[in-house]
């Protein structure tokens, strides 16, 4: 028995350290251990702060799945508040929301998750003009042709498409083959090129993907110029409270939104559909068939038990999330927890989460037993509302508390905590939000929306190319990639949509972007709390937040990471990234590649999975930064 | 190694003469802090040795600087990647992980000693022994020692680099500092921003790649090129302010019409950075052009700065317009008196701050 450490892990956001536990004579992979290994304590610093102001701290929480934090943080306050914001300020922050998780999610593939699959050293053994060829046979076989609604579209011809020339794959094989030669390999230094799995695809796919590595690089920007238009920047776009701060005017020349403005926003949104349509899903299928063919259906681990999902995308404003509302206006009801849909969806079995269930502790609630920190009943999970930690680093198991060498699985091994439903762990992210949308239908749960029917759509689409049903696909390593790529797709229409819808209510006479009604803290009660939910790129997001005598008393996240890459539960259950590294198989114990692969398929995001949480009321002097209990 | 990708190449490829290749040499030779008599050397270094090694460390922070290099519209991201630089270390884009990437990491620093730049994105948490942020199974606090002691240059890369950036703020529970506070001896550039601007990020880069040297700095270390005024100074909404025309609620006439900001909190008349001139996007937009102030995301300090959305301390204004059709009946007198005392009352505003003076010297009340 081998035990593995990976630390850092890279191409990911925060700081993340895995071990295993590996039985090298088979491959199997006996014990997993995840741990986020840096803490900030971001909910600390915005207490006794302004509601109004809490977005912009919150969403420093992450750079990368910019927006995510801030909308939730709004809509939590708005909640509080009972503030309904207007249709264009739902339809604005409806489009940032997608244009992100597009941004996010393409990112991701190709900049932190596609090395893991092709390699730039491979790609030098391609034959350019067969690399051509490859790309058209790509398009040809892999392209999905399903869309959203489309009220209007003025995009004559799809600007972003992948080339196809010798010459184009010739030259790019000749840069990485002169980086290659200098010996100066910069980002692509001291990889495991050398990995049996890196033959699993052949030298075209390789060429091909590094070339579109570079191509989706220098072209990513332009998805997120939503943000730059209606925030103002990006990332870290700019918002308020009660809606939008960009005003629309059509009878002014310096008004934020304008007819040049939303041209704008017109032309990202197209060239964002080509280039997901056309390099993204089919990259993602093609070698995604490859590796299905030739058996790669490991990694699902807890997807195939237990997956969750909070439901997104309202397609009106609503009065409230605690109080139902908000659940009634979604066009992406992956609200709920499907069990066991990795035995078919015959046997799997769908549960309903209402808005009533996350308010109560005894359906959503956290634990700390291998998290660094303590609660005050030893055992108890605490709801995040009712929340309470204290800091308790413990050092690891072997080595110092400053050098460590091996962490104790039997003991606190995280800054992370455990997100329980009902008691148990669950999967969160674009794979959780399919697999739920795909039973809600199949089971009759919901009538579909276009949103819901396009994800029914594409997952049968992808059944029928890689020939086997969906729980075998989906609910593994390549299914969680492709999920995300699905969702890109989706999430290009959703922005198409709601960009529609903008420009509809604008021309009925509505340029309406703030409620202003609430701005004064004199008009809010002396305590409210609310609760602030979104999909964001890696999963189920909630903020919390608890309204004193106009300032925040009490505020906490709970994150889609935190969800995914949580330690055990006190009886040893292991969250998401644990469990799919132990439904992984390792060929060479000291190079684990299929490890960082299965975890990387999570997108992680530590820094916002890394929090702390306070008592209601208590003063910000209840935060110990000694570990041994001095105070 | 046939030179082709050294400063010598490149200053070819872009046309530059071979005496303002050796002027930079000689500054080099300068700012590695090495005698003139070392100047063949370098010389000889900057014609045959590669692209400028980069290593790129991540401390308390959340990744938003790397977002901002990588939309850098000119340069382009993959030109600095491929072209400008040699990334050898990064947490977010190498491809390497663990082990692996450390023993390279350990390498690069012996290999390149004192050549490389260091570039820092995030806070230096200094709490519990430096526990509450660790990479490699160490505090970050050590890693960032250990890499700065070999570099020849640092990059504090954003606010909390900078500054010490969110987590920082009030309480500031895991005792952050930026990265100065920790590293010394070494020539620091200070690149604020939450985050700083796609292409000021990677014009400091591309300065260096292009005149072998880092770029003219202000008294606090940031490059005046990029941090030279305030956002007030060249912002396309100072005629409304000079003509006391302002937005007094999000969404009234005044924020459709796009007048001044400043009454709804905006941190402009007090915030250096290129928001305003170079603008993101290459002059799509910036947060005042969208609608909303200025937050002053790249002055120290920016997040205990009171509530965002009050007007800043100690600046007067003119009568407020809150009727577009009455523009012209704005008398400009009390503006232009208001405009001539701002610049030189925009030095006591920390003052006032400290003091929790937030009375405005002249002008009616928001």
């Amino acid at each position: 028995m081998k035990r593995v450490v990976v630390d850092p892990v890279t191409r990911i956001e925060g700081h993340l350290r895995v071990e295993i536990k590996l039985d090298e004579a088979t491959g199997k992979v006996e014990d997993a251990l995840s741990s986020g290994t840096a803490w900030r304590g971001l909910e600390v610093v915005v207490k006794d702060r302004d509601p109004r102001d809490i977005w912009a701290f919150v969403q420093r929480i992450c750079g990368v799945c910019t927006g995510m934090h801030a909308i939730s943080s709004l809509r939590a306050v708005e909640d509080a508040l009972g503030i309904e914001i207007p249709k264009n300020a739902n339809s604005i922050r409806n489009i940032m929301l997608s244009c992100q998780n597009v941004h996010d999610h393409l990112v991701h593939f190709y900049h932190l998750h596609a090395l893991d699959w092709v390699s730039p050293v491979a790609a030098l053994k391609a034959d350019p003009k067969a690399t051509g060829d490859l790309q058209n046979a790509v398009l040809d076989k892999y392209s999905l042709p399903l869309a959203g609604p489309m009220d209007f579209n003025f995009n004559a011809y799809p600007k972003e498409f992948p080339k196809a020339t010798t010459a184009y794959y010739k030259t790019v094989q000749d840069k990485i083959k002169k980086i290659v030669e200098n010996g100066q390999l910069g980002i692509f230094s001291a990889q495991w090129w050398d990995h049996p799995d890196y033959e699993v695809l052949p030298p075209e796919v390789h060429l091909l993907a590094v070339a579109h590595y570079l191509n989706m690089l220098d072209r990513q920007r332009d998805i997120v110029v939503p943000h730059v238009i209606f925030g103002g920047k990006n990332p870290h776009p700019h918002f308020i409270v009660g809606g939008m701060p960009c005003a629309i005017s059509m009878n002014d020349m310096n008004a934020p939104i304008n007819t040049e403005r939303l041209a704008a926003v017109d032309a990202s949104i197209n060239a964002t559909i080509d280039m997901v349509n056309s390099f993204y899903v089919p990259d993602v299928l093609a070698i995604g068939e490859l590796y299905v063919k030739k058996g790669y259906v490991d990694g699902g681990g807890l997807a195939k038990e237990r997956v969750l999902g909070f439901g997104d995308f309202p397609d009106e404003p609503y009065s409230g999330i605690a109080n139902g509302e908000y659940h009634k206006k979604l066009l992406l009801r992956c609200d709920g927890v499907v069990e066991n849909f990795g035995q078919g969806l015959d046997k799997a079995v769908y549960h309903e989460l209402s808005a009533q269930d996350i308010t109560d502790p005894a359906v959503l609630a956290e634990g700390v037993d291998h998290s660094w920190y303590s609660y005050p009943e030893k055992g108890k999970d605490l709801h995040p509302w009712e929340g309470d930690t204290e800091p308790q680093f413990t050092g690891p198991k072997e080595g110092t508390k400053t050098q460590w060498k091996y962490l104790d699985e039997n003991a606190k091994y995280s800054w992370l905590k455990t997100p329980k439903w009902k008691g148990k762990t669950a999967e969160v992210g674009p794979l959780a939000r399919y697999i739920i949308v795909y039973t809600k239908v199949k089971k009759g749960v919901i009538q579909p929306t276009w949103v819901e029917k396009m994800v029914v759509d594409q997952i049968e689409a992808v059944s029928k190319v890689l020939s086997v049903p969906p729980e075998v696909w989906l609910p593994t390593t390549v299914g969680r990639t492709a999920a995300r790529a699905l969702e890109t797709q989706l999430n290009a229409y959703i922005s198409k949509y709601f960009f529609d819808k903008l420009i509809k209510n604008i021309r009925s006479g509505d340029t309406s972007t703030a409620n202003t009604e609430k701005w004064d803290p004199k008009t809010w009660p002396e305590q409210a709390r609310g609760v602030g939910l979104t999909e964001a790129p890696r999963g189920a997001l909630s903020h919390w937040i608890v309204i004193k005598d106009g300032k925040a008393a009490n505020y906490q996240a709970v994150v889609p990471t935190t969800w995914n890459a949580c330690p055990r539960d006190s009886q040893g259950v292991h969250g998401a990234y644990e469990a799919c590294m132990i439904d992984t198989k390792v060929k060479v114990a000291d190079k684990p590649l299929e490890i960082l692969k299965a975890v990387r398929s999570f997108d992680p995001c530590l820094a916002c999975s890394t929090h702390l949480y306070d008592t209601a009321g208590k003063p910000i002097g209840v935060v110990h930064s000694d570990p041994y209990g001095k105070k | 190694m046939d030179g082709k990708d050294s400063l010598w190449g490149l200053f070819q490829q872009r046309g530059l003469s071979r005496r303002s290749f050796l002027k930079v040499c000689m500054t080099i030779t300068g700012i590695l802090g090495l005698s003139p008599a070392m100047l063949p050397k370098v010389v000889s270094a900057a014609e045959q040795n590669p692209l400028p090694v980069v290593v790129w460390l991540h401390g308390h922070e959340c990744t938003g600087c790397d977002e901002s290099f990588i939309r850098s519209q000119s340069p382009l991201a993959s030109d600095v990647l491929l072209n400008m630089i040699s990334l050898e270390y990064s947490d977010t884009l190498s491809a390497a992980a663990g082990e692996p990437f450390e023993h390279h990491l350990e390498e690069v620093m012996k290999r390149y000693e004192g050549k490389y730049l260091l570039a820092v994105e995030g806070g230096v948490s200094t709490g519990n022994e430096g526990t509450f942020c660790m990479v490699g199974g160490k505090p970050f606090v050590a890693a960032l020692k250990e890499a700065a002691r070999g570099a020849a240059a640092v990059l504090e890369i954003g606010s909390c680099a900078a500054w010490g950036g969110v987590q920082a703020a009030k309480p500031n529970p895991t005792n952050t500092v930026a990265v100065h506070t920790v590293v010394s001896g070494k020539p620091i550039i200070k690149i604020p921003g939450c985050p700083p601007i796609p292409e000021v990020l990677t014009g400091v880069v591309m300065h260096y790649a292009m005149f072998g040297q880092l770029p003219p700095v202000d008294s606090q270390g940031r490059p005046k090129q990029f941090y030279g005024n305030r956002i007030h100074d060249t912002c396309y909404r100072r005629p409304f302010f000079n003509s006391g025309m302002f937005a007094e609620q999000f969404d009234d006439a005044g924020s459709k019409a796009g007048w001044c900001l400043y009454k709804l909190g905006c941190r402009g008349p007090e915030t250096y950075n290129s928001c305003g001139n170079l603008r993101w996007w290459n002059g799509l937009s910036y947060p005042i052009q969208s609608g909303h102030g200025c937050i002053g995301c790249s002055s120290n300090g920016f997040w205990d700065n009171d509530h965002f959305y009050d007007r800043m301390p100690g600046i007067p204004v003119a009568k407020t317009i809150t009727n577009a059709d009455t523009i012209g009946l704005v008398v400009g007198g009390a503006a232009v008196a208001g405009v001539a005392a701002h610049g030189a009352l925009s030095v006591l505003q920390k003052s006032k701050r400290r003091s929790g003076e937030h009375e405005e010297v002249g002008g009616p009340k928001a």
